[in-house]
C-alpha cells in the first residue's frame, strides 16, 4: 500500500502531522501496510464486508416502508489512540459522567443546582425529557446513567471536544467488538506487535455492572435486555449483548407485572426479572404512565421500579441530560458538584433562549451549526455555511417561534483520517468522530472500554458520520504505550 | 425459556421444513409432467389444482393468476413473496424467527439460514432457476439438509432443540399426508392406465419426492405397489418422513419438554400426540383404505393441527396484545 | 368545619378487564387550614397497593388489578377539619420577583397540557384588566368573576379532554373548564395559578332526594405574603371552609382522580358517587 500521494489538505489528520511526517503511534501500522499490496487489501476488505452481511451484523433503515437491512460500512484502516491521550480522555470522561449523574440525582430530588441558580430552573423544567413523574423516586445507588456514549471530535488543532452526551440508549458498542473481531481475522499478525488493548470484555463488564444494581442487594439476580423488537434498527446489537452476557433478550410482550414485580413468561411459567438493560425510550416503556399508545412497553413497569423491585439501566428520566441546552451547562455542573475544572473542553455553544445569544444566532445563521435541543442521529440540524437560503429561513422561523428548543455552535473542522475510497482506489482523508462507551457503577467504579466507535463520513468533504446518513466505522486501537 | 422464544423456534423449524417440502412438491410435479402425453390446458389445470390446494392457498393463487400452468404455479410456490407459503415466503419467515432467537441458536445455523435467504433474494437465485429448475430445488433441499445437520451437530439437546424438533416433525407429518393426498387424487388409476407405465412412474415420483425411493426399495425390493407405498409412507417405523416416525418423534420431544414419561401425559398436547401415536401403532394400511384414504388423511391433518394448537396453548400462549385494547380510564370533574 | 367525604367510582366493563394499572389521587391534602383526620381507600376487587408523593406533593395511591374482572369499584372515604382563612389583602405583583420563586412557580406560569396559552386568552385577560396587574389577589378575583358572568355552566357540553381554548370559545363548560380558563387568564398575565381538585360541601343538597354530588375543581393563586389561596370561578367566590382540596397541579392532567390503563373491551361505563356531609356517614 502506498500512501505517498496522500494529502492532509490543511486539516488535522490523525495519521500524518502537518509537515507530512507520520505520527509515531501510527508508525508500526504504516510499516505493516507498506508490505501489503492493494489487491490483498481489497480482498480483505471484501471478505470482511461479506462476513458482516452473512453474520447479519446489520442495522435497519426505514427509508421505505419495508425496512432494509444494511451493513454498517467498515473501513479497514484503524484509528489509533496512544496511551497518553487515552488516559487524558478517560479522566475527562469519568469526570463528566460523574457530574452528569450528580446532576440527574439532584434535579430529581433536592434540585439544589436550580435553587442555587447555577442553572436557570426554567431550562430543566421545560426540558422535553424531564420526567416530573419521577421526581422524588429513588434509584439503586443513585445512578441514573449507567451506560453512556459520549461523542467526541477533534478540531483543527487536534484538541478533543465533547460534542454530545448520549445518556438514554446509546447504541453502537456491538460494532466496536465486531469490528475488532473482523480486524483480527483480516490482520491476524498485526495485533500482538501493535500492542492494542482488548475491547472484547465489554459485555462481561456490562453484566457485572447490571448485577450490581439489582434490587435488595440480590446475589444472583435475573437480568434481561429489553428490546423494542426485531424491527428496531439496533436489534442486532440487543441480541449481540444479550448473547454475550448470557441473559435473556425480552420484548415488552414477554413481560408482565404482578404485585409490583416484573415477570417474564417462560415455558415453565412466570419468572421474576430483577434488572433490565432497557433499549426502549422512556416514552414507550410503560403505557399506563407515559404514552398510552405504546405497543412496546409493559403496563405497570414504572410502579415496579418505584416499589424498588426492578432496576432499570439506564434509569427513567436521563433524557434531560441529552438535551442540548443541558450540554451547555455541563461545565458548570462539573464545577458545582465536583468543584473541579472540566478536563475535556466542549464546543462553544449559544442558547437561542438567551436574548443576547439569540440575536447573535439569528444574525449569523449562515455561519453557525444550529441544532434542535432534543433530536439525535443528525436530524433537526442546520449546517449554516452549507445550507440553502430556504432552509436557513425555515430555521429562523423555528428559532423565533420556540427559542428554548435550539442551540447553535460554530462549525468545527473535524479531524480527518486516511480512509480507503472505493471510487479512487486509494486512501483519502475523511472526517471522523469518536464515541467511547462508559459504564458507571458509582464515582469510584467507572469502566471505559479502551476503544470505542470511530465513525467516518465516507462522502468526500462530508461532516455527517451517522450510520443512517452515509457514515461508516473504523476499528479504534488504544495502545498500551505511546508508539 | 421465554414463551416467545419457544414460539419462534417452533416456527423457524416449521417454516424451514415447509420450504423444503414445497421445493420437493414442485420439483416432483414438474418431473411428473414430463411423462404425460397430450397435455392441454385442461389437463394442466387438473394436474396443478390439487397441488395448489394442498398448500391451502388456492384462493390467493387465483387472485394473482388467471390460470394454473407450470409457469404460474412454479412462480407462485417458489418466488412469490405475496404467498406466505412459497419457498421464499417460508425462508423469510424462518429467518425472521431465527433473527428473534439468534441468541439461542448456533451462529453456524443462523448463517446458513441467512445465506439461503440472501441467495433467494438475490438475482443469482433467478439465474440458477433459469438454467435449471432441478438444480435450483436441489440447492434448496441441500441447504435444508445442511440446516438439519447443523441442528443435530451444533445444538445442545435442551428445550431449544426439543421445540425445533416439535415444529419440524409436526410440519413434516402434515406435509407427508398432503403429498399422499395430492397423489391420491392424481394417481387414482383410470381404468385404461391400471398397471401401465404411467401409474408406476407416478408412484415412483411420489417416493422420490419424499426421498423415500431408496429406502422403499430396501424394504420392498423392486415391487412398486400403491398399497405398499402408502403403507411405507404412513406406517414405516424407521423411515424418517413417514407419518408414524414423525408421530414417534413428536411424542418423545413433547414429553421431553415437560419431563413427563412417555405413555402418560401432563398436558393436552401430550395426550393428543400419544393417542395419535397409538392409533398409528395399532392400525394398518388396510384400515386406512377401509376408512377411505382421503378421509383418513384429512382426519390425520386435523389431529396434527390440534397437537400444534395445544402445544401452543401449553407453552407459547400469550394473551393477544391488541393495543386498541389498552384503554385509558379517567373521569371528568363536575360540579 | 368537620366534613366527611365518600367518593366511589364504579367501572363496568363489557368484557372482563385485566392488567389494569391505576393511579388514584383522592387523599385530602394536609394544610394549616385543612387537617386530614382520616383517609381510607378500598376497592373491589382487592388490589395490590403502592403509593408515592408526586412532584406537587400529592399523595398518589397506585392500584393494580391484573386478574380479569367485570366491575371495578374504588372507594375513598375521608374526614377533614377545615377552617376559613382570612381573606388576602392587596398583593403587589413585584413580590414575585424574588429569584427564589423561579423554581417554585415555574410550572404554574407556563403552558400546560390542557392550558395552552394563546393570543385569545391574553386578549381576554387584558380586556378584563385594562390597567394591567396591580393587585394579584383582586385582579384574579376580577378575572374569576368575568368567567362566572360570561360562561354558562352546562354539564355535558364538554368532556374530560376539553382544552382551555375550546372552552373559551364555547363560553360554557363545567368546573374543570372554568378552572382551566381562569388558569389561562392568570398565566397570560404572569399571575402564578394552579389547578385544585377536591370537593365542595353544599348545605342545600338533600341526600334524601337520592342522587350524587360531584367532585369539584377550582384555582389557587400564589400570593407572596400568604402563599397559595383558592378562588372558585364556578361559584364566584374565594375558597372557604366548605372546600376540601385533594390534589394540585398544572391542570387537570396532573390531578386526574383515577387514571390508568387496562386491557379488555373499550366499552365500559363509569359511575361516580360523591357524598360530602357534615355529620357522620350516611348509608351511601
Amino acid at each position: 500500500m502506498d500512501l505517498s500521494a496522500y494529502t492532509t489538505d490543511g486539516f488535522f489528520d490523525e495519521m500524518f502531522a502537518g509537515d507530512g511526517s507520520i505520527r509515531p503511534h501510527y508508525q508500526k501500522l504504516f510499516e505493516r501496510l507498506g508490505t501489503l499490496s492493494v489487491d490483498e487489501f481489497k480482498n480483505k476488505q471484501q471478505a470482511v464486508d461479506l462476513l458482516f452481511l452473512r453474520a447479519g451484523v446489520t442495522f435497519t433503515v426505514y427509508s421505505d416502508n419495508q425496512g432494509t437491512e444494511r451493513i454498517f460500512p467498515f473501513d479497514l484502516m484503524p484509528r489509533i489512540i496512544p496511551d497518553k491521550e487515552w488516559q487524558f480522555l478517560e479522566r475527562g470522561l469519568k469526570q463528566r459522567i460523574t457530574a452528569l449523574n450528580c446532576f440527574l440525582h439532584d434535579i430529581y430530588h433536592d434540585q439544589k443546582i436550580l435553587k442555587d441558580g447555577v442553572i436557570p430552573p426554567s431550562y430543566v423544567l421545560s426540558a422535553k425529557h424531564f420526567r416530573r413523574e419521577f421526581v422524588g423516586s429513588d434509584v439503586p445507588r443513585d445512578i441514573y446513567i449507567h451506560i453512556c456514549g459520549t461523542d467526541l471530535i477533534r478540531d483543527k488543532d487536534g484538541r478533543y471536544l465533547v460534542l454530545e452526551d448520549n445518556g438514554r440508549c446509546p447504541s453502537g458498542v456491538s460494532y466496536v467488538v465486531e469490528n475488532r473481531q473482523a480486524m483480527r481475522r483480516a490482520f491476524p499478525h498485526l495485533f500482538p506487535s501493535a500492542g492494542v488493548k482488548p475491547v472484547e470484555n465489554y459485555a462481561e463488564q456490562l453484566l457485572k455492572m447490571l448485577r450490581r444494581i439489582a434490587p435488595h442487594g440480590q446475589d444472583n439476580p435475573t437480568v434481561g435486555v429489553l428490546t423494542p423488537g426485531v424491527y428496531n434498527s439496533a436489534y442486532f446489537e440487543h441480541c449481540f449483548l444479550a448473547r454475550q452476557m448470557g441473559v435473556e433478550i425480552v420484548e415488552g410482550r414477554d413481560l408482565l407485572v404482578r404485585d409490583f414485580k416484573v415477570y417474564m413468561r417462560t415455558t415453565k411459567g412466570l419468572r421474576q426479572v430483577d434488572v433490565l438493560y432497557r433499549r426502549i425510550d422512556d416514552d414507550f416503556i410503560d403505557p399506563s404512565v407515559f404514552r398510552p399508545d405504546s405497543l412496546l412497553g409493559v403496563p405497570g413497569l414504572v410502579n415496579a421500579v418505584r416499589a424498588g423491585n426492578l432496576a432499570l439501566a439506564n434509569s427513567i428520566g436521563t433524557g434531560v441530560a441529552d438535551d442540548k441546552v443541558m450540554y451547555y451547562f455541563v461545565p458548570r455542573m462539573i464545577k458545582y458538584y465536583l468543584d473541579q475544572e472540566p478536563i475535556l473542553d466542549q464546543v462553544e455553544t449559544y442558547l437561542a433562549s438567551e436574548d443576547k445569544d439569540r440575536d447573535y444566532i439569528l444574525k449569523n445563521l449562515d455561519k453557525l451549526v444550529v441544532k434542535a435541543a432534543n433530536e439525535a442521529g443528525g436530524y433537526g440540524m442546520l449546517m449554516g455555511p452549507w445550507a440553502e437560503k430556504e432552509e436557513i429561513e425555515k430555521f429562523r422561523q423555528a428559532i423565533i417561534a420556540n427559542p428554548r428548543n435550539f442551540i447553535a455552535q460554530s462549525p468545527i473542522s473535524l479531524s480527518r483520517h486516511p480512509t480507503w475510497c472505493q471510487d479512487s482506489q486509494q486512501f483519502e482523508g475523511r472526517h471522523i468522530d469518536f464515541r467511547p462507551y462508559i459504564l458507571y457503577g458509582g464515582p469510584d467504579d467507572i469502566d471505559i472500554i479502551p476503544g470505542g466507535l470511530t465513525r467516518v463520513a465516507l462522502t468526500r468533504g462530508s461532516l455527517v458520520v451517522n450510520s443512517s446518513q452515509g457514515g461508516g466505522s473504523k476499528d479504534t486501537w488504544v495502545l498500551y504505550g505511546n508508539d | 425459556m421465554l414463551s416467545r422464544v419457544a414460539d419462534s423456534l417452533y416456527w423457524m423449524a416449521r417454516s424451514m421444513e415447509r420450504a423444503d417440502n414445497l421445493a420437493r412438491l414442485v420439483e416432483v410435479n414438474l418431473q411428473l409432467l414430463l411423462d404425460f402425453k397430450d397435455l392441454d390446458n385442461v389437463k394442466l389445470k387438473e394436474h396443478w389444482d390439487p397441488v395448489i390446494r394442498s398448500t391451502a392457498e388456492e384462493d390467493l393463487f387465483y387472485e394473482l393468476y388467471d390460470e394454473a400452468n407450470s409457469t404460474t404455479v412454479t412462480e407462485f410456490m417458489t418466488f412469490n413473496r405475496d404467498n406466505p407459503n412459497s419457498v421464499i415466503g417460508c425462508i423469510m419467515a424462518a429467518r425472521e424467527n431465527a433473527r428473534m432467537v439468534r441468541d439461542q441458536i448456533s451462529s453456524e445455523l443462523w448463517e446458513t439460514l441467512n445465506n439461503l435467504y440472501l441467495f433467494l433474494k438475490s438475482d443469482d437465485a433467478r439465474k440458477v432457476f433459469d438454467t435449471g429448475a432441478y438444480e435450483f430445488y436441489d440447492r434448496i433441499k441441500s441447504q435444508s439438509l445442511l440446516f438439519q445437520g447443523l441442528t443435530a451437530a451444533t445444538l445442545p439437546r435442551d428445550e431449544c432443540y426439543d421445540f425445533l424438533q416439535v415444529g419440524k416433525y409436526l410440519e413434516r407429518a402434515d406435509k407427508t399426508t398432503r403429498m399422499l393426498d395430492v397423489k391420491y387424487h392424481i394417481l387414482l388409476p383410470s381404468p385404461q392406465d391400471v398397471g401401465g407405465a404411467i401409474d408406476t412412474t407416478q408412484w415412483v415420483a411420489l417416493l422420490r419426492a419424499a426421498s423415500a425411493y431408496d429406502a422403499y426399495h430396501a424394504h420392498y425390493l423392486a415391487n412398486i405397489d400403491p398399497s405398499n407405498v402408502a403403507d411405507f409412507l404412513i406406517f414405516s417405523e424407521t423411515f424418517p418422513r413417514s407419518i408414524r416416525f414423525c408421530a414417534q418423534e413428536l411424542d418423545a420431544r413433547l414429553h421431553n419438554i415437560s419431563g413427563c414419561p412417555q405413555g402418560r401425559y401432563s398436558n393436552e398436547a401430550e395426550k393428543l400426540s400419544g393417542k395419535l401415536l397409538s392409533d398409528l401403532t395399532y392400525s394398518s394400511v388396510e384400515d386406512v383404505f377401509k376408512y377411505g384414504m382421503h378421509e383418513w388423511l384429512d382426519l390425520c391433518q386435523e389431529r396434527l393441527n390440534e397437537i400444534g394448537e395445544s402445544t401452543y396453548q401449553a407453552y407459547m400462549f400469550q394473551k393477544p396484545l391488541d393495543m386498541a385494547e389498552e384503554i385509558q380510564q379517567q373521569q371528568q370533574q363536575q360540579q | 368545619m368537620k366534613l366527611r367525604v365518600l367518593h366511589r367510582t364504579t367501572y363496568r366493563y363489557a368484557r372482563p378487564a385485566y392488567d389494569s394499572f391505576n393511579e388514584v389521587r383522592l387523599q385530602p391534602i394536609e394544610h394549616h387550614w385543612q387537617k386530614r383526620l382520616s383517609y381510607d381507600l378500598r376497592s373491589n376487587p382487592i388490589s395490590a397497593r403502592g403509593g408515592y408523593l408526586d412532584l406537587y406533593l400529592n399523595a398518589v395511591d397506585v392500584l393494580e388489578y391484573t386478574q380479569p374482572h367485570e366491575t371495578l369499584e374504588i372507594e375513598a372515604e375521608s374526614t377533614v377539619e377545615t377552617t376559613t382563612r382570612t381573606l388576602p389583602g392587596p398583593e403587589d405583583p413585584a413580590g414575585l420577583n424574588d429569584p427564589a420563586y423561579a423554581l417554585q412557580l415555574h410550572d404554574f406560569l407556563v403552558d400546560s397540557h390542557y392550558v395552552q396559552l394563546s393570543p385569545d386568552l391574553w386578549r381576554q385577560a387584558v380586556d378584563c384588566l385594562p390597567n394591567g396587574v396591580t393587585d394579584l389577589w383582586q385582579d384574579s378575583v376580577t378575572l374569576s368573576h368575568w368567567i362566572y358572568d360570561h360562561f354558562e355552566y352546562a354539564p355535558g357540553s364538554t368532556h374530560a379532554h376539553t382544552t382551555v381554548n375550546e372552552a373559551l370559545s364555547k363560553r360554557q363548560g363545567v368546573c374543570q373548564d372554568f378552572a382551566h380558563v381562569l388558569l389561562g387568564l392568570c398565566r397570560s398575565l404572569k399571575i402564578p395559578a394552579r389547578y385544585v381538585s377536591g370537593y365542595f360541601f353544599n348545605e342545600e343538597f338533600d341526600p334524601s332526594q337520592g342522587g350524587s354530588e360531584a367532585s369539584h375543581a377550582w384555582v389557587e393563586i400564589f400570593l407572596p405574603t400568604v402563599g397559595w389561596y383558592g378562588i372558585d370561578p364556578t361559584h364566584r367566590r374565594p375558597v372557604d371552609e366548605r372546600y376540601i382540596s385533594i390534589a394540585v397541579g398544572r391542570d387537570y392532567a396532573d390531578i386526574r382522580p383515577v387514571s390508568g390503563t387496562y386491557r379488555g373491551a373499550p366499552e365500559r361505563t363509569m359511575e361516580i358517587f360523591v357524598r360530602v356531609s357534615q355529620d357522620l356517614p350516611t348509608n351511601a
